[in-house]
C-alpha cells in the first residue's frame, strides 16, 4: 500500500493540526568522547540480524586458512574493511531430524531459532533477536525494529513464534516515520519537557488494557494465546509511551536527516543498492539514539528473488538452472549474485561503523548475526551454511577469526552470540541441534 | 437434528422477548472463533460506519495464505506490537476526524449542553451507538461506563467535550473487540455449538458484503430472527439482492485467485518495458471484473471462467493483448477471437504474470499455483530424504524449459511433484512472463502439449477445456467458499461439510448465487465444534 508522505510526517496525536518539525539532532560528544559518561549512562550493547537469501559458493567463500589473520576469500572481499571486527563460521551444519527439508526454509528456522522447523514459513519458537530483546531492550522505545530492503513487510525473520512474525518496515520512508516521526523525542532539545499528548494517549491505552479481564474469558486454548499476545502488544505500546515521556539521555554524535523521498523498493538490484544503505543508516541512527537496541534487516526472502535487470533468470532461478562451469567448478552467474549479497551486508556494517561512540564505533558496541537459508542453493543443501557475525559486543566478543568447519550444529553460533550479548542461558536450540557448548574461545 | 435446531432457536427467541441480549446474557456461551479483520474488511467497516470521507492511512499487518486463503489465517494470527502500534495510530486518526468540527454535526448523534463541559448523557449516546456498530453487538455496562468516564476526564482536562469523545472513540477502535470479529456460540446438543445471533450477523455480513453488519442486520440479530429459518432466509436474500454483493464476492475472488500476489511482483523493466505498477492494478481489476460479471451479473456457469472469451480491457492491457484501444472511458468489454489462443482467466495477464519470474515465464510456478487455486491440490512438500543432487547434472544439452523439466519428471524422486504441476504450466508456454502471446522462444517453436491424469491436450485452450470438465474444479470453488466464510484451512475440510451447498451448486448448473445462498442457509453454516479449553494454570505473558 502506498502511504502519503505528508500524512505520515504529521503528528497523529494532534490530528491534522500541525505538521511536525523534522527532528534535528545535532549534539556532539566532547573532544574525548565523554558525553555519554557525563550523562551517567553506559553505552548499551545492541543486537542486529542481517538476512540474505541463497547462501554463498563454497569454493569461493570459505577462507583457505583458519584462525586469526586468515586469508580472505573471493566472496568475502566486500567485507574486508570489517575483517578484524567480525568472525566467519564455515562448515556449520543444520540437522533437520525427522522434519521435511522445507526448501529455503529449514535453514532459516535453524539459524534463527536453533530448532529445525516443523512447518514451512513458521518458526517453532521465538527467534534469536526476540530472545535477546527480552533481555536488553527494557526501557527503549521499541523492543525491536525490522526492515525489508526489498519492500515486502513479510520479509522479516523476527518472530514471536508460530505464525506471529513481526512485520518489517517496507520502505525507507515508513522506517523513518516509525523511528523519527511522531513520538520521537529529540535528545538535543535544550528545553525538553514531556509531551502532554503522550499522557493523553496513555489514558486511552489504559482503558483498552482494562478490558483484558473480560476479554480473556470463555476462550479456547489457542484463542486465549492470541488474545494474550494482543494484550502483550498493548502493554508494549504502554512501555513505548513511558519511554517517550522520559528525558532522552543518549547523546550521540549523529544528525537525523530529513525524511527520505518516496522511492521504488523492489527486488531489482539497482534499487536494492540505493535502499539498503539508506535503511541501514536509519537503523543505525535508531540504535545510536537508543530508540531501539535490536534492529533486523533483510535484503530478500529465502530463495532470493533479486535480479539484475536484463537477466531473465534472476538470482533464484539461476541457482537452479545455471550449469556448473566445468573448468571453474562453480556457477559463475550465481557466484556474482553471491557477491552482491556480501556487498549489501558490507553496506549495512559500514553504516554501523561510521557512527563514533565512546572510544569506538556503534559496530564495536553491537553484534550483527548474518544468516541465510541454504549453503549450496542449487540443491537446497544445508551443510556448511555460512554464518558471519560482526561486531565486538562492547568487548565481550573476540573478533577477527575464521572458525573452520568442525561440523558443529549452527545453534552453537547462536548460543555464542547470546552469551556475548550477556544472556544468562545454558543452552539453546532443540532436537539434535540442542547445544550447551558455545565457542568459549571467542567469549571474553 | 432438526428438532434440536428448533429448540435452540426458541431459546433465543425467549431471551429476546424478555429484552435481554442473548449474545452476552447466555452464561454458557463460548468464543469459538476470533477473526482478525483483514485490511479490506477494516476499511469497508470504517467507511460504512463513519462515511467514505474518513481517511484510513496506515500499515496493516500482513496475512498469510493458509490452505489457499488469506481469510483462513485471520483465525490464527494475533496482533504483534508492530501491528498494534499501527492500529493504535489509525484509531486516533479516525477518531480525530469523526469528532472534528467539520464532521461532528452529522456524525455525533447529539449536541452537548456545552461544548466545553462533560455531558455524560450525550457521551453515552455516542458510545452506545458507535460501540454497537464497531463491536457488532451492544457494549456491556462496564465497557460503556469506562468510555464515558474517560471522556469526562478528558473533557475536564481539555475543556473540550469533543476531545472527550475523540479519546473514548479511539479506545473502541483499537479494542480487540473491534479488531477481531469474535464469534460466540452457545451449546446446541451434546457436543456442538451454534453461533449466537450477533456472531451470525457478522459472519453473513463479512461474507456477503465484506463489511460490518448494517443496522437492519443488527436489528434482526437483536430480534432473534437470524436463528429462525424464515428470518435467516429473508436476510440472506436481502444481502444477496444488493449490489454490495459485488464487494463481498470481489473480496472472495481476490483471495481465492491470490490476486494479492501482485503486491510483491516485480518485472524486469529492461526486458519488459511495458510492465508497470499500473499494469498490475489493471490486471487485477480485469480478473475481478470477469469473475464478478460471470458469477453475479450474468448468473453464468462458473466452469466458464476457464474458457470464456469475454473480458474487459483498458489501455494498459490492450498493449499486452495486442488490441488497438480507441475507446472513450477507462474500461471496455472485449471478446477474444479463437486464434488469440486465450482461455478464460487462465490466460489473463494476472494469472500469467503473477506466477512467473521477473524476466521469464515459469511453467512450474504456474502449474503449482493453478493446481492449488482451481483444483485444491497443493503440491506436497518434498520428503525428508530427497537428494536434490540427482537433478544437479543439468549441464548437458538441455536447452528448453520443457527439456529441463522433463528431466525432473523422468527422475523418480522428483517426478512425484513435478509430474503433478508441470504439465499445466507447459501448456501455457505460449505466453510470456507478462502475459503476451508468443509462438517461439529464443527462436525455437514452443511445444505446448501436455498430459495430465491420462488426458492429453494442447495449449491454453486445451487446458481450459480440461479444467472446465474437471469435476474437481467446481468442488474446489465450493470448498474454498466454505473455508473462506468459516475461516478454516481448506485442506482440513471434509467434503461432507459443504455437501448440501455443493449439491445445490451442481444442480443449478454451477451458479455462484446458488452456492452462496445454500451455504449460508445450510444447517452446518453456523455450527462450531466446542473449543479446546486452555490447560489449567496456562501462563500468560500479559498478566
Amino acid at each position: 500500500m502506498k502511504l502519503d508522505r505528508r500524512f505520515l510526517l504529521r503528528g497523529t496525536c494532534q490530528g491534522a493540526a500541525a505538521v511536525m518539525a523534522l527532528p534535528f539532532l545535532d549534539c556532539f560528544l566532547d573532544s574525548k568522547g565523554q558525553a555519554l559518561a557525563a550523562t551517567g549512562a553506559r553505552i548499551p550493547t545492541r543486537f542486529n540480524t542481517f538476512f540474505y537469501g541463497l547462501g554463498l559458493t563454497k569454493a569461493l567463500w570459505v577462507p583457505k586458512t583458519a584462525g586469526l589473520d586468515y586469508e580472505t576469500s573471493i566472496q568475502l572481499k566486500p567485507l574486508e574493511p570489517f575483517k578484524k571486527k567480525m568472525n566467519v563460521f564455515s562448515g556449520m551444519r543444520v540437522l533437520i531430524d525427522d522434519n521435511p527439508n522445507f526448501q529455503h526454509w529449514s535453514g532459516v528456522g535453524a539459524c534463527a531459532t536453533g530448532i529445525s522447523p516443523t512447518r514451512t514459513s513458521e518458526f517453532d519458537s521465538k527467534t534469536i533477536d526476540q530472545t535477546v530483546a527480552d533481555v536488553i531492550s527494557r526501557g527503549t522505545r521499541f523492543k525491536s525494529v525490522a526492515a525489508s530492503c526489498a519492500g515486502d513487510p513479510k520479509q522479516s525473520y523476527s518472530s514471536l513464534g508460530g505464525a506471529n512474525t513481526l512485520p518489517a518496515e517496507a520502505t525507507p520512508l515508513s522506517l523513518y516515520t516509525r523511528l523519527f516521526g511522531p513520538g520521537f523525542q529529540d535528545p538535543s532539545k535544550g528545553d525538553w519537557k514531556p509531551d502532554p499528548q503522550v499522557m493523553l494517549q496513555q489514558s486511552v491505552l489504559s482503558v483498552v488494557a482494562e478490558d483484558r479481564k473480560r476479554v480473556m474469558q470463555n476462550l479456547g486454548a489457542s484463542d486465549q494465546a492470541r488474545m494474550d499476545q494482543y494484550f502483550t502488544s498493548v502493554r508494549e505500546a504502554e512501555d513505548q509511551m513511558a519511554a517517550e515521556l522520559k528525558r532522552p539521555d543518549i547523546v550521540a554524535k549523529v544528525t537525523i536527516p530529513a525524511a527520505p523521498e518516496e522511492m521504488v523498493v523492489n527486488n531489482a538490484l539497482p534499487n536494492m543498492r540505493k535502499v539498503t544503505p539508506l535503511m541501514s543508516r536509519l537503523g543505525a541512527l535508531a540504535l545510536a539514539t537508543d530508540q531501539t537496541r535490536v534492529f533486523n534487516l533483510s535484503v530478500s526472502e529465502p530463495g532470493s528473488q533479486i535480479f539484475v535487470p536484463g537477466d531473465p533468470l534472476g538470482y533464484h532461478q539461476s541457482t537452479h538452472e545455471e550449469p556448473i562451469d566445468p573448468i571453474l567448478g562453480y556457477q559463475p552467474r550465481v557466484a556474482q549474485y553471491n557477491v552482491y549479497s556480501m556487498e549489501l551486508y558490507a553496506a549495512f556494517l559500514k553504516e554501523l561503523d561510521v557512527i563514533p561512540e565512546g572510544d569506538g564505533t556503534l559496530l564495536d558496541h553491537s553484534l550483527v548475526y548474518a544468516f541465510t537459508d541454504v549453503s549450496f542453493a542449487k540443491i537446497h543443501a544445508l551443510d556448511g551454511i555460512p554464518l558471519l557475525v560482526a561486531g565486538g559486543a562492547s568487548g565481550r566478543m573476540k573478533t577477527g577469526y575464521h572458525i573452520a568447519g568442525d561440523g558443529s550444529a549452527v545453534s552453537r553460533v547462536g548460543l555464542t552470540v547470546q552469551k556475548a550479548m550477556g544472556l544468562s542461558i545454558d543452552g539453546w536450540g532443540g532436537g539434535s541441534m540442542e547445544t550447551k557448548s558455545p565457542y568459549t574461545e571467542l567469549l571474553v | 437434528m432438526r428438532k434440536k435446531f428448533v429448540f435452540v432457536i426458541s431459546a433465543f427467541l425467549g431471551l429476546a422477548v424478555f429484552g435481554q441480549v442473548p449474545a452476552l446474557a447466555a452464561g454458557d456461551s463460548e468464543v469459538v472463533g476470533l477473526r482478525r479483520l483483514t485490511e479490506q474488511e477494516y476499511r469497508n467497516s470504517i467507511a460504512d460506519i463513519f462515511g467514505k470521507d474518513i481517511v484510513v492511512q496506515g500499515v496493516f499487518e500482513p496475512g498469510k495464505r493458509v490452505g489457499g486463503l488469506i481469510e483462513a489465517s485471520t483465525a490464527i494470527l494475533s496482533i504483534t506490537p508492530v501491528g498494534f502500534d499501527s492500529y493504535s495510530k489509525m484509531a486516533d486518526g479516525i477518531a480525530v476526524q469523526v469528532t472534528s468540527e467539520k464532521n461532528r454535526a452529522h456524525l455525533v448523534p447529539c449536541k452537548p449542553k456545552s461544548a466545553s463541559q462533560p455531558d455524560d448523557a450525550c457521551a453515552t449516546q455516542f458510545f452506545d451507538h458507535y460501540g454497537l456498530m464497531l463491536f457488532r453487538r451492544p457494549l456491556t455496562g462496564d465497557e460503556l461506563k469506562s468510555r464515558v468516564k474517560l471522556a469526562e476526564n478528558m473533557t475536564k482536562a481539555s475543556g473540550d467535550f469533543y476531545a472527550g469523545l475523540h479519546y473514548g472513540l479511539a479506545t473502541l477502535l483499537q479494542s480487540s473487540e473491534f479488531l477481531f470479529r469474535k464469534e460466540s456460540a452457545v451449546p446446541a446438543g451434546a457436543k456442538d455449538y451454534t453461533l449466537d445471533p450477533y456472531s451470525r450477523a457478522a459472519r453473513l455480513s463479512y461474507l456477503m458484503w465484506d463489511t460490518t453488519p448494517d443496522a437492519e442486520l443488527l436489528r434482526a440479530a437483536e430480534a432473534g430472527e437470524l436463528n429462525a429459518p424464515g428470518g435467516l432466509e429473508k436476510q440472506v436474500d436481502r444481502l444477496m439482492a444488493s449490489p454490495r454483493l459485488d464487494v463481498g464476492m470481489r473480496a472472495f475472488f481476490s483471495d481465492m485467485l491470490e490476486l494479492d500476489t501482485f503486491d510483491n511482483v516485480s518485472k524486469d523493466s529492461l526486458l519488459y518495458p511495458k510492465w508497470s505498477v499500473a499494469m498490475a492494478a489493471s490486471a487485477r481489476e480485469e480478473t475481478l471484473r470477469t469473475a464478478i460479471d460471470l458469477s453475479l451479473h450474468d448468473n453464468g456457469d462458473m466452469r466458464d471462467l476457464m474458457t470464456t472469451n469475454k473480458t474487459y480491457i483498458n489501455r494498459n492491457l490492450a498493449a499486452i493483448y495486442g488490441v488497438p484501444f480507441s475507446f472513450d472511458g477507462d474500461w471496455v468489454a472485449h471478446d477474444f477471437a479463437p486464434q488469440d489462443g486465450r482461455s478464460g482467466v487462465l490466460t489473463q495477464v494476472s494469472m500469467l504474470s503473477m506466477f512467473s519470474h521477473p524476466g521469464r515465464s515459469s511453467p512450474t510456478k504456474r502449474g503449482v499455483a493453478l493446481m492449488e487455486i482451481f483444483l485444491c491440490e497443493p503440491t506436497p512438500t518434498p520428503p525428508n530424504n530427497v537428494d536434490f543432487s540427482v537433478v544437479n547434472n543439468t549441464n548437458g544439452p538441455l536447452k528448453t524449459v520443457r527439456e529441463r523439466l522433463l528431466a525432473h519428471a523422468t527422475n523418480s524422486v522428483c517426478a512425484s511433484c513435478h509430474t503433478h504441476s508441470d504439465p499445466i504450466g507447459l501448456s501455457l508456454e505460449d505466453f510470456d512472463t507478462i502475459g503476451g502471446y508468443r509462438t517461439t522462444e529464443n527462436g525455437q517453436s514452443i511445444d505446448v502439449s501436455a498430459t495430465i491424469q491420462g488426458k492429453s491436450f494442447a495449449g491454453a485452450q486445451g487446458l481450459g477445456r480440461f479444467m472446465h470438465d474437471n469435476p474437481k474444479y467446481p468442488a474446489c470453488i465450493a470448498r474454498k467458499l466454505y473455508s473462506y466464510a468459516k475461516g478454516v484451512d481448506s485442506e482440513d475440510v471434509e467434503p461432507s461439510a459443504f455437501k448440501t451447498a455443493y449439491k445445490a451448486f451442481s444442480e443449478s448448473g454451477y451458479r455462484m448465487r446458488s452456492l452462496l445462498k445454500n451455504l449460508a442457509e445450510s444447517a452446518d453454516f453456523f455450527g462450531a465444534p466446542a473449543p479446546a479449553a486452555p490447560a489449567n494454570g496456562t501462563k500468560l505473558a500479559s498478566q
